[in-house]
């Protein structure tokens, strides 16, 4: 699975480094480096939008960075394909 | 191009035009007023008067989608689905002339003769006579050439369009408007089209804002790595220490040199290549991230060959985080190709890519003299910096293998060195099939090197002698173990 960060001027204003390395902590602690890799990228078109773009499987999520925690866990881990 | 003059130009050509929006974009990230950007189309296009392109309005909208690419942004708003993070070249589309796609085209060298040898040959019916001269019908014509090596006047010529000449994977097309369009799936990053483009409509997405940005926060470390290439860049005077203290002076923390990284690579790669010559399995070398990206995308079935060492940057970068594991880690480089690894790959320890000229424009954003700098030291190998030109970490390999195993077993060592994409291709297509008996592959996607890069502001041949491998160097060993490199994981994941 692919995590993309948005680092354009507006969402790193926003915090997308923060984003990114909290999200990288997490992948790291959950040892789910395999499994999921963490990518950066250009602006994707919705900076009016209040929080850090982070696209994953083609769909859109706006991350505060206070709010990482809370992403992760609702968000990443739940589409993680499970080894059946 | 006088290098005394790389820090105070004038507009005067396209590459003026690009640093002039990058120099603004940094004097308003420096003060904070990044939301201003918008007046930067007015400012260097004032008044009714055209001076590059048909009208001012032209003029500024290319302006406009410089502005926004210079901001991490695509030149115009366009669907996520064609934006790639890969994806690092993007065609200015209010830039782009849509030269000409006629391939043959009979010039006015046809001296209408009677044997009329184009229309005999043509196996296509495409030419016909006129009072005139020959004519070639577009519609029938498949572009074979023959008519071009048959007419006695070379009177008839083959027009490809610059960016799709020098596009070394074939990845531009044209829409229906004729503007080029690049085909993200195809698209190996190497800048060729960038510098290719004599409108200069093709540009990279740039980091600036937030390299400014992070210099701001003084809250946060930050640390500048720079490439082994940037040797030269401001003329013969300015030595590589006077470098590295103006790019210090810009407000980093910290500089350290990629060709540290390099010289632990070469010694890890060496080791590698060792253990892979014993199998009889040619090994890749893995700095150049497009001829990387060539392999993966191009050659799948030779990357169990590219080595498993990451490229300098990232290896000093480690050594970096080793030390002070919250830096934020800036990579200065020739680059184009770099700032998409960095963000599919090291986006965890890499924070951004600067280009040399991105670099130029913050040091005229805050007017630093880069002749009144003190000269700092440098602690790598003249090896480590060698990386910088193509045959020099085949060099490196070599002297690590000497000392080593010792003379003979690195003169007995066969290497393919590849000299920009070209070459790269051939050489693949060979050990694809079996056909290329060689220990190690040495890949650079530019012609010459990184010193050839898209965004050197040095003509190669100008910085070409400065990285000579001088044999009173201690060894690269000496230079990995006194950094201790060779203690931390250097392996990609
Ligand atoms: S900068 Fe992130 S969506 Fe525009």
């Amino acid at each position: 699975m692919e995590i993309r960060v948005c680092i354009g001027s507006s969402c790193y204003l926003k915090g997308s480094r923060e984003v990114i390395n909290e999200l990288n902590q997490l992948i790291k602690e959950n040892s789910l480096n395999s499994m999921v890799s963490l990518k950066g990228s250009f602006c994707m078109g919705k900076c009016s939008v209040d929080g850090v773009t982070v696209s994953c499987d083609d769909k859109f999520y706006f991350v505060e960075p206070d709010d990482v925690d809370d992403f992760f866990e609702k968000v990443i881990v739940p589409s993680i394909p499970r080894a059946i | 191009m006088d290098n005394t003059d790389i820090l105070a130009t004038e507009i005067d050509d396209i590459d003026t035009i690009k640093s002039e929006v990058l120099k603004k974009i940094s004097e308003l990230a420096f003060d904070n007023r990044l939301d201003e950007a918008d007046t930067i189309a007015f400012e260097l296009i004032p008044g009714v008067r055209p001076r590059f392109r048909c009208c001012v309005y032209r003029e500024r909208e290319i302006i406009r989608q410089r502005v926004r690419m210079a901001m991490g942004k695509l030149p115009t708003d366009s669907h996520y689905k064609d934006l790639d993070p890969s994806l690092m070249v993007h065609v200015i589309s209010s830039a782009c002339e849509g030269c000409p796609i006629a391939r043959y085209t009979v010039t006015d060298n046809c001296q209408n003769c009677l044997t009329h040898k184009c229309i005999k040959v043509c196996p296509f019916g495409a030419i016909s006579r006129t009072p005139r001269g020959s004519v070639i019908d577009k519609t029938l014509c498949r572009n074979c050439g023959k008519c071009a090596e048959a007419c006695p006047y070379s009177a008839i010529v083959d027009i490809i369009r610059p960016c799709v000449k020098v596009c070394p994977v074939d990845a531009i097309n044209m829409d229906k408007n004729d503007i080029a369009v690049i085909d993200k799936d195809k698209c190996i990053n190497c800048g060729a089209c960038v510098t290719g483009c004599p409108f200069g409509a093709i540009s990279d997405v740039s980091m600036i804002t937030n390299v400014i940005n992070l210099l701001l926060d003084h809250t946060k470390k930050v640390y500048a790595v720079v490439a082994p290439s940037i040797q030269g860049q401001f003329g013969k005077d300015i030595s590589l220490g006077m470098i590295k203290g103006a790019i210090l002076n810009l407000g980093f923390d910290g500089i350290y040199e990629a060709a540290e990284g390099a010289d632990s690579v070469a010694y890890m790669e060496a080791k590698e290549l060792l253990e892979f010559k014993k199998e009889g399995k040619p090994l890749l070398s893995s700095c150049c991230p497009s001829f990387f990206t060539l392999v993966e995308n191009y050659f799948p079935e030779l990357k169990d060959n590219v080595s498993t060492l990451v490229p300098p940057m990232a290896a000093s970068a480690i050594y970096i985080k080793n030390m002070d594991p919250d830096a934020e880690i800036v990579f200065i480089g020739p680059c184009i190709s770099k700032k998409a690894d960095v963000l599919s790959n090291y986006i965890n320890i890499i924070s951004a890519v600067l280009t040399f000229e991105e670099l130029v424009a913050m040091l005229r954003a805050k007017r630093i003299n880069i002749r009144n700098q003190a000269d700092m030291s440098s602690d790598s190998s003249s090896y480590g910096k060698g990386f910088a030109r193509s045959g020099g970490v085949a060099q490196a390999i070599r002297k690590v293998v000497s000392e080593l195993e010792g003379d003979e077993a690195s003169s007995s060592l066969e290497i393919q060195i590849c000299d920009g994409s070209k070459e790269c291709i051939n050489a693949l297509k060979l050990l694809k099939h079996n056909r290329l008996r060689v220990d190690f592959v040495e890949g650079m996607c530019c012609t010459g090197g990184c010193i050839a890069g898209p965004s050197v502001l040095q003509d190669a041949s100008h910085t070409k002698k400065l990285f000579k491998p001088s044999d009173e160097d201690t060894s690269i060993e000496s230079a990995v173990l006194k950094l201790r490199i060779n203690e931390l994981d250097i392996h990609r994941t």
